[in-house]
């Protein structure tokens, strides 16, 4: 420790060269962080989005894809199962909006609190979303982009029934990532059978919420079975699996974004490894005349070393403070349009904080090591004749 | 007096290591900026390049984009016969009735992704002027056939001229491969729309119509009379605007990577300018000497200028051609990259790194070499003779 005076005059000694190279070191890390936190920030909004016991019960063929209203009851009876419901896209516009907002689902009233008991939904909401046929439970995130208040009217027109609605929000949910709307099911099929038709004779999707996390499995493989088949056979997965075939698509760019972080990470130990050999160079007299007067290799190569990493580590705190404040702007930015949305989904998880701190120490090792080392080893002599 | 050209030259030359790294520190910020600014232009050729400036999409009122809209077959006879609609040789109406759905493919990996699969009738071709059968033939009516889009090709399985192709509910022979200059109906396939509404089991049997009028004067008439029925609850809208709207979902990934330019753009800076730096700081006497020798500040500070930019286009020619490579290797090992548009169907985009991308980024490398070299080389031109040539 009686070094430290030395290491920090030595880091003073260029404050320019100090503060570029600290500079240059900060922007990598704090790239390298924004970066990892896509994939982390996707994981993380997976697992809070989903549930480990809840599983999506739809056709084989796809999403779009129907199957027959009926198989929801089949589903409800297979053993494990604590609760499901099925889920039909309505695909209503919101008029002020004119056009499709936020997801909204077709639900079976009844049934659907059970099967989201997460979602904190107020039991006397969700009671009030039974009783009444026109009800309906908005996400947080919805209620407080139009500024609805429980109580209020609203009107969808969806773009895949005939049949608009009005309907009458009884409840929230209270995540503040929620933007679905729920509306009751069998007010749209008395509404579609007014206007003649037959009424809602499919469901979108059965989510099931599995009484144990032990049974999922069983469930998924029996729900399978039961439609094999039958015209509508289908695959049942788990939520988080679900939710991640959403961004499945994205693996290419993931690949890529990949790829220029480690491109960047390499950067970031050229620049240091380049500031260490020039400030070891430029004193390699000094360093020479210290040994001459008897500091051994060890306390060279200390000196030199802690300064290379002290230097890299504190750029490495101060990038992971750029990455919070980007990402805190981020979802600012996420928040002035829809289109830009996705930025919100960067979350600066503890894991990623721990990988950029390493990351800055790990370079200021592998720039401090080799120069420091070549200075500790280099004969006495030997400068002193090149620098005299 | 001023200082010839080679001797900035021959300070880059002189000092191999020093030079290479400053010039590899632009070098990787060059590769990064390539390939993100590639990545961007290829998503934008691929959303943006869509659509026929003559074509109205006609959807159900409020739906933005023709997945989720349902179409009636009267609303469909009904625009059909409209005034300002162009027609083909037989006196056909250039209106094509299609219904579109997303169901999944396999990829080859054993992955799904949604697909957007295009319900046509043979008008189809006529009304997308873009789209055209490179290979094999147009699908036959009712036959179980498709035709899939270029991007599609190889992608999935069974996505091969030939082969059969699982999705929905049945298999479908692949006859033929669409081509439309990289836009989006390139990851699309085409199917008879009849059998697609069987298949997919649809309340009503078309999703969205796709109109071409004779004239962009004709075409705001034709959209105008769309709108005002009221019998339908249907609305129009130009299929350019339609498809630039559709590219909006990517407006996240500019914003996040052009930020990422930045910042790399500025951490390299950082660096360069550092290496710079070192390199006049190395030449104090040198410098002294020319001050003494009677070469003016403004040439020395041009001469240190021009090292820089030198070291820059160093960087930049190591960048792009690293870049390149690696856009190649990166298609070869994973293809197209696909990207989710709003209608979470899968665009394959090809990574394709453009000369303007290029361009951009040697714009990019010399700024930073200017940036970095202006400081020091303001530096050396500042000393005085006397004071340089005593630290020597």
């Amino acid at each position: 420790m009686k070094y430290f005076g030395l290491i920090r005059a030595n880091l003073g000694r260029n404050k320019l060269r100090t503060a570029l190279t600290g500079g240059a070191i900060m922007l990598a890390v704090a790239l390298v962080c924004i970066l990892l936190t896509m994939p982390a920030g996707m994981n993380a909004l997976l697992d809070t989005i989903s549930s480990n016991t809840r599983i999506s019960v739809h056709n084989k063929a796809g999403i779009v894809y129907s199957m027959p209203y009926a198989f929801t009851r089949k589903v409800r009876a297979i053993d494990g199962v604590a609760a499901a419901v099925g889920m039909t896209w309505y695909g209503g516009a919101y008029e002020e909006a004119g056009r499709v907002t936020f997801p909204n689902f077709a639900v079976e009233a009844e049934y659907v609190g059970d099967v989201y008991p997460d979602y904190k939904i107020d039991p006397q909401q969700l009671a009030d979303f039974k009783r009444y046929r026109d009800g309906a439970i908005v996400g947080r995130q919805t209620m407080k982009k139009y500024g609805w208040k429980i109580g209020d009217r609203i009107t969808l027109k969806s773009t895949v029934w005939p049949a608009d609605l009005d309907v009458r929000i009884v409840g929230e949910i209270t995540n503040e990532r929620a933007p679905m709307l729920w509306l009751n099911r069998e007010y749209l099929d008395e509404a579609l059978k007014a206007r003649g038709g037959s009424g809602l004779g499919i469901v979108g999707v059965v989510w099931v919420r599995a009484a144990d996390p032990a049974r999922v499995n069983a469930i998924m493989r029996t729900a399978d079975e039961l439609s094999r088949n039958s015209e509508a056979e289908t695959a049942s997965e788990t939520e988080k699996s679900f939710f991640s075939n959403f961004f499945g698509s994205l693996q290419g760019f993931v690949t890529i974004i990949l790829i220029v972080t480690g491109l960047v990470a390499l950067c970031i130990v050229f620049i240091a490894a380049n500031t260490a050999s020039m400030a070891v160079r430029e004193r390699s007299g000094e360093l020479a005349v210290m040994k001459a007067m008897g500091f051994t290799r060890g306390i060279i190569f200390g000196t030199l070393f802690t300064e290379a990493v002290l230097l890299s580590s504190v750029a490495g705190f101060l990038g992971v403070g750029l990455t919070l404040g980007l990402t805190k702007l981020l979802s600012a930015a996420a928040g002035w349009n829809d289109t830009l949305g996705p930025l919100g989904a960067f979350i600066v998880t503890v894991p990623v904080i721990v990988e950029g701190i390493f990351l800055s120490l790990f370079v200021g090792m592998l720039a401090g090591f080799v120069p420091s080392w070549g200075a500790a080893r280099k004969p006495v002599v030997q400068i002193l004749h090149e620098v005299f | 007096m001023s200082l010839p050209l080679s001797y900035s030259i021959r300070n880059v030359s002189a000092r191999p290591a020093r030079s290479l790294m400053t010039a590899g520190v632009i070098a990787l910020v060059v590769v990064a900026c390539t390939l993100f600014l590639g990545l961007i232009s290829s998503l934008r050729h691929t959303l943006v390049s869509s659509g026929d400036p003559l074509n109205l999409v006609v959807m159900r009122k409020g739906s933005d984009n023709d997945g989720s809209s349902q179409l009636t077959l009267e609303a469909y006879q009904a625009i059909k016969y409209f005034d300002g609609i162009a027609r083909t040789a037989s006196d056909e109406p250039l209106v094509s009735p299609e219904l579109v759905v997303q169901p999944f493919f396999r990829t080859l990996d054993g992955g799904r992704e949604n697909v957007l699969v295009r319900g046509v009738e043979p008008i189809a071709l006529d009304v997308h002027r873009e789209v055209h059968v490179a290979a094999g033939r147009m699908i036959n009516p009712s036959s179980g056939e498709a035709v899939v889009g270029k991007g599609v090709m190889g992608r999935y399985q069974g996505a091969q001229l030939g082969s059969e192709l699982q999705f929905g509910r049945q298999k479908w022979k692949v006859v033929g491969v669409l081509e439309s200059g990289g836009s989006s109906f390139e990851s699309e396939v085409w199917v008879d729309v009849r059998e697609l509404a069987n298949d997919a089991k649809r309340p009503l049997p078309y999703s969205g119509i796709r109109v071409q009028a004779i004239s962009p004067e004709a075409m705001r008439a034709v959209r105008q009379r769309i709108d005002d029925d009221p019998r339908y609850a249907i609305e129009a809208q130009p299929e350019t605007d339609y498809y630039a709207k559709q590219a909006e979902s990517a407006n996240a990934l500019y914003l996040l990577v052009v930020g990422i330019a930045v910042l790399a753009g500025i951490g390299a800076g950082f660096g360069a300018a550092n290496t710079m730096y070192a390199a006049v700081q190395a030449r104090t006497a040198e410098i002294g000497t020319l001050r003494a020798l009677g070469f003016s500040r403004g040439s020395i500070l041009w001469s240190f200028q021009v090292e820089a930019v030198a070291l820059a286009v160093l960087g930049f020619l190591l960048g792009a051609g690293l870049a390149v490579g690696l856009a190649e290797l990166i298609q070869v090992l994973i293809g197209g990259v696909g990207f989710s548009a709003r209608t979470f169907t899968t665009n394959v985009v090809t990574l394709r790194v453009s000369l303007g991308d290029l361009a951009t980024a040697l714009v990019l490398a010399v700024i930073i070499g200017l940036a970095g070299g202006l400081g020091p080389a303001w530096r050396a031109a500042r000393l005085r003779p006397i004071e340089a040539l005593r630290k020597a």
